[in-house]
């Protein structure tokens, strides 16, 4: 019946460590902020794409010498979104000014050369170190090469030739992706945000449970309650990883939400986490909640103090970092090592999942069986060093 | 009851306890008295099992507390020295964490708190956080959580220590209360009057040694001196089993 009074006992210290920690005002607030920040800064990165997208479809093209070519003017309002307006009187020092993204002229000779069907010059004033007038220009140079290819079509049936002869290559893009992977692609952040949450939500509780308890001398009474080491620990570790699957839920569900404020229909993104993904996420991201959260404790253990366990988590909250930024400099494969390496596992399934794949059932197994095997044996070593002297009455 | 038996700890190069025996009966008041840093407090951590002698044996009731330290912590409250509280919890909620810890739970758990809470007069506080506590205050409810469980046995490590003369009364009141239900207490001090005030038993430690043991006026006696201030001092600068 030990076992009973023991899983007992890691109930109760699981009940006080979130009791405690719920009234930690600072903490809660750590919380919300992690949970909160991924998919706040995702909206926002998503609404200026998406605001980029909407000013290169509505442009607005300022012409000089409209006069010149009155058919080209009529051809361009025809566009949908194009807004044409006279010119400025000097175009490169308002292009260069930025007071203008681009223009049009018209040279005085263009409809004379037109109309002998020779090559009629056009000029675009642009600056191609603005990358935000990028899309605008390159819209632009596109109608006029469609305007230029349908007058070219139109001058080769009235010479009776077929328009097809002087189109030698027609180029097809075939994207291999699917939505859901570009999708996904754009919103790869999204596995490292939830990664992060799971991270930065157990920390308050790992360390405060800890470093926190021998800082505030509570440490030696709770020892002299009749219970293994192991007991304690277990129970500290898991109210931390309890607190980890919790905000890792929130996050997802606020990205889950994403879509609701997000324009991302209009911008041809399907993007979506649904009842069908549950299970993959909580697969890929609930064991590493309890290796991340075995990991702080193991490590807030060693700090006399709550600040220096706080100097400590400030550099292990990298390591979650490391394969989202990774993955978002370098595409990374599925390679079987991968799922076999904490932290890289859930990271690299959650991208999986989220991108519409189905891992195998045996990727989820390994990445799990792992991070379960790491976090026992860091529990295993935090209850050796709650044995020692020097971590008990080391204050 | 508890039964010590040539205790011995080493920290490093220094000998902290050095070959400890004594004994501290139910319904006695036992004092460990002794100067700072002669190993009092070492000696009642190993009682308490958060410390593991290097030698010795040590008894709890019929317990061997180095065999079996859990269930000798099962018949033991403690006060450690210098413990802490946790802030954002209230006094009644440390009480009912330890005594959860020990097995009770619900009306029982509930019913004990409240004898607590009125025996150490703690009503007005016991639903306060005890961020703001003074020390007395914080004393009351690491005593209470230490009693929470109805130990047979009692350690307290100097209770007393800084505590103004109000509290120091309250804890004392306890005290022999707890001797009067035929429990054992074994508090530490080096405070003089204290002890004297108190203990049916000293047991005097310097230098990590019991040199001398037995009631206040065996002590004066043996010491020849009358006043037990005077017998402390004399004891404690004494080689070990010199007065014995």
């Amino acid at each position: 019946m030990t076992v009973a009074r023991s899983l007992r006992q890691i109930a109760i210290v699981i009940r006080k460590e979130i009791r405690d920690s719920l009234r930690d005002r600072r903490a809660m607030w750590s919380i919300v902020f992690s949970v909160s920040i991924g998919p706040i800064i995702i909206g926002f990165m998503m609404n200026r794409v998406a605001d980029r997208q909407r000013e290169a479809e509505r442009v607005r093209v300022p012409v000089v010498g409209m006069q010149h070519a009155p058919a080209l003017v009529d051809w361009l309002r025809q566009q949908s979104g194009v807004e044409i307006v006279e010119g400025p009187h000097s175009p490169e020092e308002a292009v260069r000014n930025q007071e203008e993204e681009l223009t049009i002229i018209i040279p005085k000779d263009f409809a004379e050369t037109f109309n002998q069907s020779k090559p009629a010059a056009l000029q675009i004033v642009a600056d191609s170190s603005r990358n935000d007038a990028r899309p605008t220009v390159e819209r632009v140079r596109r109608l006029l090469q469609q305007y230029g290819a349908e007058i070219g079509s139109l001058r080769l049936i009235a010479r009776g030739v077929s328009p097809t002869a002087a189109q030698p290559l027609v180029l097809e893009d075939i994207e291999v992706s699917t939505a859901q992977q570009r999708a996904a692609q754009i919103l790869t952040f999204i596995p490292m945000f939830i990664i992060m949450a799971g991270f930065v939500g157990g920390m308050q509780i790992a360390t405060d449970s800890t470093a926190g308890e021998r800082e505030r001398g509570s440490l030696e009474p709770l020892l002299v309650n009749p219970a293994p080491r192991l007991v304690f620990v277990s129970g500290k570790w898991l109210a931390a990883a309890l607190a980890a699957m919790a905000s890792t839920a929130l996050t997802t569900i606020l990205c889950a939400n994403l879509p609701r404020f997000l324009p991302l229909e209009e911008m041809g993104i399907r993007f979506r986490i649904g009842p069908e993904h549950i299970t993959g996420i909580i697969g890929a991201a609930l064991p590493m909640c309890l290796f991340s959260s075995a990991l702080q404790s193991a490590v807030a253990t060693l700090a006399r103090s709550f600040k220096e366990a706080q100097s400590y988590m400030g550099v292990l909250v990298l390591i979650p970092m490391i394969p989202g930024v990774l993955g978002a400099l370098y595409p990374m494969g599925n390679a079987p090592w991968m799922y076999a390496t904490p932290m890289l596992g859930p990271y690299v399934l959650l991208t999986n999942v989220l991108g519409g794949q189905h891992p195998a059932m045996n990727a989820f197994l390994i990445s799990a069986g792992i991070s379960l095997v790491c976090a026992a044996i860091l529990v295993r070593i935090t209850a050796t060093l709650f044995e020692s002297e020097r971590i008990v009455f080391g204050r | 009851m508890i039964r010590v038996d040539q205790l011995r700890k080493q920290f490093g190069s220094v000998t902290a306890v050095n070959g400890v025996s004594f004994t501290a009966e139910n319904g006695a008041i036992t004092g460990m008295l002794g100067p700072n840093g002669a190993g009092k407090t070492t000696t009642l951590r190993m009682l308490y099992a958060v410390m593991r002698p290097d030698s010795g044996n040590i008894r709890v009731d019929d317990v061997d507390a180095i065999a079996d330290p859990h269930a000798a912590q099962a018949r033991l409250g403690v006060l450690p020295d210098g413990f802490g509280l946790y802030p954002r919890l209230t006094a009644r909620e440390h009480i009912e964490y330890f005594g959860e810890l020990h097995g009770l739970s619900g009306a029982s758990l509930r019913q004990r708190t409240k004898e607590l809470l009125d025996l150490l007069d703690m009503n007005a506080i016991a639903d306060r956080r005890t961020s703001g506590f003074s020390h007395g205050e914080r004393t009351k409810v690491g005593l209470a959580r230490a009693l929470v469980h109805s130990p047979q046995n009692v350690l307290l490590d100097e209770p007393t220590n800084g505590l103004d003369v109000m509290s120091t009364r309250a804890v004392r009141t306890i005290v022999r209360r707890l001797k009067d239900e035929g429990r054992c207490v074994l508090f530490s001090s080096h405070v003089m009057q204290e002890v004297s005030a108190l203990c049916d038993a000293i047991v005097v430690i310097a230098h990590g040694q019991v040199v001398a043991r037995g009631a206040p006026d065996d002590l004066r006696r043996h010491t020849g001196h009358d006043n037990l201030e005077d017998a402390f001092v004399a004891l404690a600068s004494a080689e070990r089993g010199a007065y014995e």
